[in-house]
Parts: C-alpha cells; structure tokens; sequence
C-alpha cells in the first residue's frame, strides 16, 4: 500500500513522500542523521547518527554531519518509534466473542486485521508498535497482541508479542447493549450484566473460578488458565476504567485478589481519564496507567473529566506512565499532539518521550525489542522537522524494522 | 402628566446605570493609560522581537511601543519580564456566541447577530482565555442568505460595549441549507436576487404611475422617511442596476430588502460559505453576477483547495476552516493522499485566514503552530490569525499588529506564543485589563482539576478495602499538593494516617 503526503509548501515546493513500500522494501540499511537523537532512554546525542542494518540499529555515533548518499537520512530530531497501548484499530466489533462474557481465551493475534487501513495513518503518524485488543464489549475480552504498524503483510510477520495482556472493562460500556427481558422474548442480551455491579461482579467471579480450578481438570473451564496468569503475575491485566470509581473497581479487585490470597495482578489501568482524582489511591496500587486522547475542554467519555496535568501526576506519583491516541488519524490529535498536550500539562519533555515510547513497551513486556534507541533493537525510528512534540514540529520521516514507510526527502 | 412621570424615571434608570458603570469600571479606566513591560514584544508577523519592550495605550490606543518608549508617570504598569506580548488574535468568521446561530428562514438579510449575540456566553469568556480579542460574529452557514454579522471584542457587558464594528457583512451559503438539494440551493439563491430586482423595479414603475402605495405603507410601519431616506439615489453596483430607482425615496425601500440592496450596491461586506469545491463555482458566479464579488470573502471547507485555481482568479481572499489538512482515502487502493490546505493558498497567492471553531487548546495559537508544523512559513502562520482577518474585516488599520494608533488589544503570553506549552497570562483590549490566569478558576480546573472531598478516605481503606472504623474521614477540601512528596507516601499499607501533615 502506498502513501503519499501532497503537502504544498508556501514556497511552490511540493513535498510528495510516498514512494512506496514496495518500492524500498528491500532497503533496509541506513544512516538517519538527527541534529538531536533522542534515545528515551540514554542521554541526548548531539549531531547523531543512528547506523541502521538489517532492520536493527547498530548504533548511535555523536558530533557527525550527516551524509546525503542514497541510504541517507536526516532531519532536525530523530526520536524511537511511538508505542500506543490503546490504539483501537485492526479489531473491530467482529473481533468481539459474543457467546460470553469472560472470553479470556479469546486471542486477538487471530483476529487482528493487518490490512486495515488505518494502519497506514498510525504509521505514518509515527506509532511504530501498538498494542491492539478486542473493542470492550465483553467484562474480559481476551488476550491483546503487540504489532508493528506496518511492515509484511502476513500476521505472524507483523507479531511482535501474542497474548501480551488480559483485556477486561470495568464501567458502562460491557452492559450498554444488554436489557432486561421485560416482556419481550428472552435473548442472549438479557442474561448479560446490565449494570456495572454485575459487570463488576463477572469480574471477581472469574477469578475466583478460575483459583479455584487451580489443580483440578473437572473445574477448568475455557480461559481458566489465561485468568490464572493474571493472578500468577506472569500476564498483566489491562483493564479499561474511564472514570474514578472504575478505577476504585479495579483497585480494590486487585487488592482483594491479594488480601484473598489468590494472587498479584498486574494491573494496567486504560483509558484512566479521572486517575488524577485520587492521588493517594492511585499511587497505593502501584498500577500502570495509560491515558486516553486529552479533550479539548476535561470532559470525555463515560462522563469522565480528564485535567491537563494527568500525565504530570501520574509520572510524580512514580507510575509508569503511557499517552494514547485512540487510533486518531486527526493531525490535531495524533499521538505526538497528545505529548505534546502532556507537556503543556507540565509533564517534563524527557517524561512525555518515555510515555510514548518506552514505558508502554515496559508494561507490556516488549522493551527488548523497541521503545528506545540501542543497539539491538528494532529499527523503529521517527524522524521530526523541529522539536518533537512542539506543536509547530511534526513526523517528516518514519522508519519500521528498518524500512522507509515515510520518506523524509522532499521530492519533485 | 404621563411624559413627565416617564422622564422622571428615566433619569433614575440613568443614574442607576451610570452608578453600575463606575462600579463595574475597571482600574485601568479611570485614567486610561496602561503601560505594559514585557520582556519580549512581538509587534506584528516578521518583524525582529523585541527585547524588553514597552507598550503604552492611552485612551484605548497604543501611544507607544518600543525597546525606549516613555511610561507616563500617571499610566497603571503591567511590569511582565518573563513574559512575551503578542497582538491579540483575530477570528475572521464565527457562528458562535449566540444562542441558536441558524435562522430557518431562507432568506433573511433583516436580522442582525446583534439579537441573539451573548455577552455572558462561556464562547466570549473562552475565546479571552486564549487570546482571540477580536471576533467577527456571523450567523451560522446553514441558509440560503443570513442575517448581518457583527465585530466584537470578547469583553463588555453588553453586545453594544463589545462591538468593534456593526453591519460587518451578510452570511451566503452555496452548500444545501438542510433540506435543500444543491440545485434548490443555488435556485433559492438567485431567487433572492431576482426578487429584489422585480421588487425594486416595481417601486420605479409605481413611482411613475404616481401610486403611493409604498410610502403609505412606509409612513403606516413608522419608518424614517426624512433626510437622506426621503431622497431617490441612483443605484450603484457592479453587477445589474435598475433604472430610476434615484427617484424612489430610499426610505420607501421595504426594509427587508434594504440590506439586499446594500449588498448588490456593493456595501456591505458578504462571507459566502463552501462546503465542497463545487460550492465554489457558484458562489463566484452569483457573488459577480449581482456585483459583490469585490467584497466576498470565501468561508470554505477543507475540501475546497481543489478549487484554488478559480479562486486565485477571482481574487477573493479566503477563511480556511480549522481542518488544516484534507484526508481523502482512495476507495480502491485505500491510498490516503493528505493535503496541507493553507499550503495549497499559500501557493497560488489567495489571501488567507485560519479560523478555529472551536475556542479552546486548539484555538487560533494552535491553527498557527499547526500550520507552521505543516509547513507555512512562521511569519506566513502569524498573518493568517492576525493582519489578514483584521483586513477581510476592513479593521487592518485597528487592529491585528502592536503598532503606533491601533487598538490597545495586547495578549501576555508565558513563552513563545506558537509553544505547546506557553499560557495566555493576560489579555488586555482597548487598554482595559480583561483576562488574568492567576484569577481564572476554569482553567485553572482545566489544568488541575478539583479534587472532590472524601477522596483521601480511600486511600485509607486497609488492605480488605474496609472503611477504618475510628469515624473520623479526613475530607481535603483543597488538593493535595501533587508534588514528589506524594510518591514518599506508603504505597504499600496506606494504614498509617498520612493525611495531616501535607496539608
């Protein structure tokens, strides 16, 4: 699939990157120069330059100039591919088990939709990895896969960690569709929760089923295992909780999950808009956060309010801390525009780096392979026109396993 | 008897109003002069910023500005080092400030936007809190031709002290008004002007056959018929004319199709709305056709860059929406092309506005950023949300840059005004102090958030999640200090009474 960006440029230049994938497909091998490099993880490297080979970086060198030969690249900052743990695209609602409710074996890397077009938004927006699971229609939807946005066209190829959480929602939105039978013939929506304490209660009852099948064959039950996991501590639970009493719900789950001696989840609160509300609770549970799309006036969904500084609260609090963009392909709203918002928030720029880029590999177990500039890993990189994040910047270049999905070099 | 009783009340009704006024007068009134040290002032787009700079406003009016210019002993100072001044932001056209902003009568040149205009509309209050000081309030571009629009300054109690300018223009829309197709549109529109042509025609041929059916209807509805309105005057304008309406008093043109006329004359200003690019077109044609296309000015969806060409042609300045980039999707490839909008005017040389319906983060400094981040030069960026709305509005002489005789409209921003992380910390307009970031409680609530009493308690529950049984609840009615001494707090018990101490 190819892309082209017609950008017109005050001064009659037409900057046209598309080239195509195909294209330079086979090119994997290059030099990105960037007047600042940005690692996420290490210093800040002047004038660097990141040797890229077979799709892996092979190192940064500091105080170079950069070449213009035909595996060159440059631009004013390079940073590592973004990662977005709740990008909401490559599964839509027939991705959704609608025979249960608790479908915790339920495996979105079956059902993950490669070719969907949006990945070429997310792209070329800069999200090199993301996260994707199953909308939250189900109280526990299945396990979450971790892909390259772009790249082979085969599922396996794009895989970067299966199975990586346990996807559950706490809230309004597992229940929104179910009713009552009242009068009307009994059908599969009305034997569904219909509220957020039966929603809460499919939860516990879960796992306490699945503790309890712990050992024994007769009481396993499909997904017994994959819930068991969670409890183990060997899988995080990615749980999405809009507002500050969903996030309450799951912390107090956890807690009682290890006050009953079932276990330690590892909990990853999503979309957690109203997490600045308790500080004091927040920080208690250690949880990872991800943040949804800043609004543009604190109100958001599931009549959540969502305040400027969140990100700058969470990451005091010592949390680990991931910005999302819900999968916008709005340019005013893509997920550097959300660092960018974290900032003006107060959030340190080192911070709001990290947030999208290597802490959400650290939650969900990817951090070997991408998230930061090192040696080693994967070739995911973003080259910038100005200061990342800076409204007035924006994503000239987008490196993936080391092929060229956006081109950086203007074009006639 | 009743006359007197009457002007007895009136003078009371006075003096209470003049009493509310000196109430509510701001300081800066009192003497009218305001001198602002900033530590840096950019007075226009382009120009080199200047280090330390002065702005004096006397009476309303920026009296000096510079690196050197003299602070009037008497003049109330703003003394803001670490701050940066920048002209206040222009908004070239918006259906918003009012209460419903779409009339459903089709044609409707006879309202004013001053009815329905709110001065305690949260649009207002936002619109100060990111700096936009002048805002060009239209109604909205669902009709067929709307009412007149109105100039206002986003401060004043009343929609007569927010005015900067009235009669700024009439709305036309070439998109389908609801209901309507694109052909019924375009029907409707020229209907509008076919009719006021036979109407005005009719007038001449009554005038001459000596009837006075329209001035007795005039003088029946009480309308002016003295002075200029007892006079005929030939009809002007650029498009079609009709013979002798000089001897028709104009007072007896009926008043619904006076600011048609005014349009047609050529004088008033008109904002024709696109929707998609064939909009285009058509609005061209019927904005040349009845002799108004020296005064049209575009409203456009991001779409219409396809028809840039015709536009450059026609010369007509346009508003861009705040969409700055059209996404389009190949149906079959899936290929998705994006356009920078601003980029494409840029380039074929129509002047241009950026505009944000919204008043809020994505507000005018944002469309700038944006637009610069995409590839507008900065100075280019800056025109488009100051000196050029200022000139669609014909106010290029009032405002839009710090200069010498413009209105005192100064914004004090935290840093570099296009920054994602700069504030607006202050807005002064006309001279008078309008906004402060300390004061403001929303966005303050914005950035911060309060937190809700008896949310401490929580994190007091013990490991079980049970309430502590002693009944005391610690209930913080101010926010916890959200600093790194929060992370100290014990994570892992939350027993231990914590509460007390970093209050």
């Amino acid at each position: 699939m190819s892309t082209a960006m017609r950008s017109a440029l005050a001064a009659g230049l037409v900057l046209a990157c598309s080239a195509g994938l195909f294209a330079q497909e086979e090119q994997r091998d290059w030099k990105i120069f960037g007047e600042k490099v940005y690692t996420a993880t290490g210093d800040v490297i002047e004038n660097g330059t990141v040797a890229v080979a077979g799709g892996k970086i092979r190192g940064v060198t500091g105080g170079t100039r950069g070449g213009d030969g035909k595996n060159s690249l440059r631009a004013a900052a390079v940073t590592p591919g973004m990662v977005d743990l709740s990008v909401r695209v490559g599964a839509g609602t027939d991705s959704v088990e609608q025979s249960r409710e608790v479908a915790p074996d339920m495996r979105t890397a079956e059902s993950v939709d490669v070719f969907d077009v949006d990945w070429d938004v997310q792209a070329r927006s800069g999200v090199t990895t993301a996260l994707v699971c199953a909308p939250d229609f189900d109280v526990i939807g299945g396990l979450g896969v971790v892909v390259k946005t772009a790249g082979p066209s085969g599922v396996r190829a794009r895989t970067v960690k299966a199975d990586a959480v346990l996807r559950g929602a706490i809230g309004s939105q597992p229940s929104f569709r179910n009713h009552p039978a009242f009068g009307r013939p009994d059908d599969f929506f009305s034997r569904r929760p219909t509220t957020r304490m039966g929603v809460e209660w499919e939860l516990r009852k879960a796992f306490y089923d699945a503790a309890a099948a712990r050992g024994s064959d007769e009481r396993a039950f499909p997904g017994s295992d994959e819930l068991r996991s969670v409890l183990e501590g060997t899988r995080p639970l990615m749980l999405q909780t809009w507002t500050t009493q969903d996030i309450r719900t799951a912390i107090f789950f956890k807690e009682e999950m290890e006050s009953e001696g079932l276990g330690h989840p590892r909990l990853i609160l999503d979309a957690a808009a109203e997490a600045w509300k308790e500080p004091d609770l927040l920080a208690r549970s250690g949880a990872a956060v991800v943040l949804p799309p800043y609004p543009l006036d604190g109100r958001t969904s599931d009549n959540s309010f969502m305040t400027l500084d969140s990100a700058k609260l969470v990451h005091d609090l010592g949390l680990p801390l991931a910005l999302s963009a819900h999968g916008s392909g709005d340019p005013a709203a893509r997920l550097d525009r959300q660092a960018g918002f974290a900032m003006r928030g107060g959030l340190s720029f080192e911070a709001a780096l990290q947030a999208v880029t290597i802490a959400p590999a650290r939650m969900v177990g990817v951090d070997d392979r991408v998230g930061s500039i090192e040696a080693g890993k994967d070739a995911d990189l973003v080259l910038w026109s100005g200061t990342p994040f800076e409204t007035s910047s924006r994503v000239i270049g987008v490196v993936i396993d080391g092929r060229l999905v956006l081109d950086p070099r203007p074009t006639e | 008897m009743t006359t007197q009783l009457t002007n007895r009340a009136v003078a009371r009704t006075l003096q209470v109003t003049l009493l509310a006024t000196a109430l509510l007068a701001p300081a800066a009134l009192a003497d009218g002069k305001l001198a602002i040290k900033a530590g840096t002032v950019i007075t226009e787009a382009g120009a080199e910023p200047i280090e330390n700079g002065v702005i004096v406003i006397e009476n309303g009016r920026i009296t000096a500005v510079g690196a050197d210019a003299k602070v009037p002993w008497d003049a109330k100072v703003i003394d803001a080092p670490e701050m940066t001044a920048f002209p206040g932001f222009v908004e070239a056209y918006s259906p918003r400030g009012m209460d419903r902003p779409n009339e459903n009568i089709d044609v409707a040149p006879f309202l004013d936007v001053r009815d329905s205009i709110d001065p305690v509309n949260f649009y207002f209050e936002d619109s100060l809190r990111w700096g936009v000081t002048t805002i060009n309030v239209q109604q909205g571009p669902d009709c067929v031709i709307g009412g007149q629009g109105r100039v206002v300054k986003p401060y004043g109690m009343t929609v007569e002290a927010m005015t900067v300018e009235n009669n700024a223009g009439i709305v036309l829309s070439a998109s389908p008004k609801r209901g309507n197709s694109n052909a019924t549109q375009a029907q409707a529109l020229r209907k509008a002007f076919t009719e006021l042509r036979q109407a005005l025609e009719e007038l001449v041929q009554e005038q001459r056959d000596g009837d006075d059916r329209a001035r007795r209807e005039a003088l029946y509805q009480g309308r002016d018929l003295e002075g200029e309105k007892a006079k005929g005057r030939a009809m002007t304008g650029a498009g079609w004319t009709v013979e002798g309406l000089d001897l028709v008093p104009r007072g007896e043109v009926d008043e619904k199709l006076e600011p048609l006329l005014a349009l047609v004359e050529g004088d008033v200003p008109a904002f024709f709305y696109c929707g998609e690019p064939m909009n285009v077109h058509q609005a061209l044609e019927i904005a040349r056709e009845n002799g108004f296309l020296a005064r049209t000015t575009l409203v456009l969806d991001a779409s219409c860059w396809k028809a840039a060409d015709v536009i450059a042609e026609a010369g007509v300045p346009v508003v861009l929406s705040s969409e700055l980039v059209d996404r389009e999707r190949d149906p079959i490839t899936g290929e998705e092309i994006e356009t920078f909008v601003p980029g494409v005017f840029a380039e074929k040389g129509v002047p241009f506005a950026l505009s944000s319906t919204n008043a809020s983060t994505q507000s005018l400094w944002y469309q700038a950023a944006m637009a610069v981040g995409l590839g507008l030069t900065r100075e280019q960026a800056i025109q488009a949300v100051t000196s050029t709305p200022a000139s669609f509005l014909g106010l290029g002489k009032r405002v839009g840059s710090l200069e010498v005789g413009k209105e005192g409209n100064v914004v004090l921003f935290s840093g570099d005004p296009l920054s994602v992380t700069s504030f607006v910390e202050r807005v002064v307009i006309d001279g008078e102090d309008a906004y402060d970031r300390s004061t403001d409680v929303r966005v303050k609530q914005l950035l911060e958030g309060t937190q809700p009493p008896g949310t401490a308690a929580a994190a007091e529950l013990d490991e079980k999640g049970h309430v502590h049984d002693d009944g005391e609840v610690d209930t913080k009615d101010e926010k916890v200090d959200k600093g790194e001494e929060q992370s100290d707090d014990d994570k892992g018990s939350g027993d231990d009474d914590e509460g007390g101490e970093d209050q």
